[in-house]
């Protein structure tokens, strides 16, 4: 499954080609949209994998879909499935209301196996932390601090994914990060950030 | 605390959310489930005979409406032909018979 006949093609080529029963385009745009959208989906969900998932195989399917009315240079795919995955982020978080702050056992495990086992456990309990804070903001803003700080994109492509201005996504993102400084900043000795205080 | 938040988000991006094998089999099966199947040519209907079509197959086809047309156009030219012309192509004389000789005095005048 690691292998992708369409290294060099375009998502929006891969989107005709798929439409037009390439298989190879089906397998393609799995491995490319199938990744972002689940890690896009976990954060904005906090970290709960089971709904992560289930709205990445939602917004793939819709993708599938769409594909035979697919209209190249409109829209870009991953803007288009960033799109469905915030709105289905939306409608699960309202429809169980605003989720359980998730819990250190839950954090998702640290990659790196050199580090002690101390510092692993802080790192998960500052990401856990962070998964928390980012929950309690509005979501518009946490939608902007994610895509733009954690999807690393552009404020341009923010404000296509958003459908709002590019002055928007700024002020949202600027308004979250000063939420979320203040939501971690009473955390700082739980955080492990002590040494900040020490030497202000 | 905004070092630290920028410092935190960095890291935070860099921790990879991976997709499971299972994950990514499902997403799979749903596309090649609903990927729309390459289209074969289908065969376009014969076309409907036109007018001319039909007409001549009325009369027994193009080779009994070619004869036909022949022999019409035979006839037409038999008949402007002149008699001299005529004896040149058929290699004959023609006989002229006066079958009304005391009717001259119908076509001269006074």
């Amino acid at each position: 499954m690691a292998f992708d006949a369409h290294g060099d093609t375009s998502d929006e080529v891969l989107m005709v080609l798929y439409a037009n029963g390439d298989r190879h385009a089906a397998l393609a745009l799995t491995q490319r949209v199938t990744p972002r959208v689940l890690a896009y989906a976990a954060r904005l969900l906090g970290g709960d994998r089971a709904e992560a998932e289930d709205v990445a195989q939602e917004t793939m399917l819709r993708l599938w879909r769409v594909a035979p009315q697919w209209r190249q240079g409109e829209t870009r795919v991953t803007t288009w499935a960033y799109r469905v995955a915030t709105n289905l982020c939306i409608d699960r978080q309202r429809s169980r209301g605003r989720r359980r702050q998730m819990a250190l056992d839950d954090a998702p495990e640290v990659a790196d196996g050199a580090v002690g086992a101390e510092a692993r456990l802080q790192e998960a309990g500052r990401m856990a932390a962070l998964e928390a804070a980012l929950a309690d903001l509005p979501d518009r803003q946490r939608q902007a601090v994610v895509l733009r700080h954690l999807e690393g994109m552009t404020n341009p492509e923010i404000a296509a994914i958003m459908e709002i201005g590019v002055e928007a996504v700024e002020s949202l993102t600027a308004r979250g990060k000063r939420a979320l400084a203040g939501l971690l900043s009473g955390r700082k000795d739980e955080l492990g950030y002590e040494d900040d205080r020490d030497a202000g | 605390m905004q070092d630290d938040l920028d410092d935190l988000l960095a890291r935070a991006a860099q921790r990879p959310v991976l997709p499971s094998e299972a994950l990514m089999n499902r997403v799979l099966a749903d596309a090649l489930a609903r990927q729309p199947q390459a289209s074969a040519p289908v065969p376009r209907p014969a076309p409907r005979p036109g007018v001319l079509a039909r007409l001549s197959a009325l009369f027994g086809g193009p080779p009994v409406l070619a004869g036909l047309g022949t022999a019409a156009v035979f006839g037409l030219a038999l008949g402007y032909l002149s008699p001299t012309t005529l004896n040149y192509l058929t290699g004959t004389s023609t006989e002229t018979a006066e079958f009304f000789p005391q009717a001259d005095f119908l076509t001269t005048e006074g």
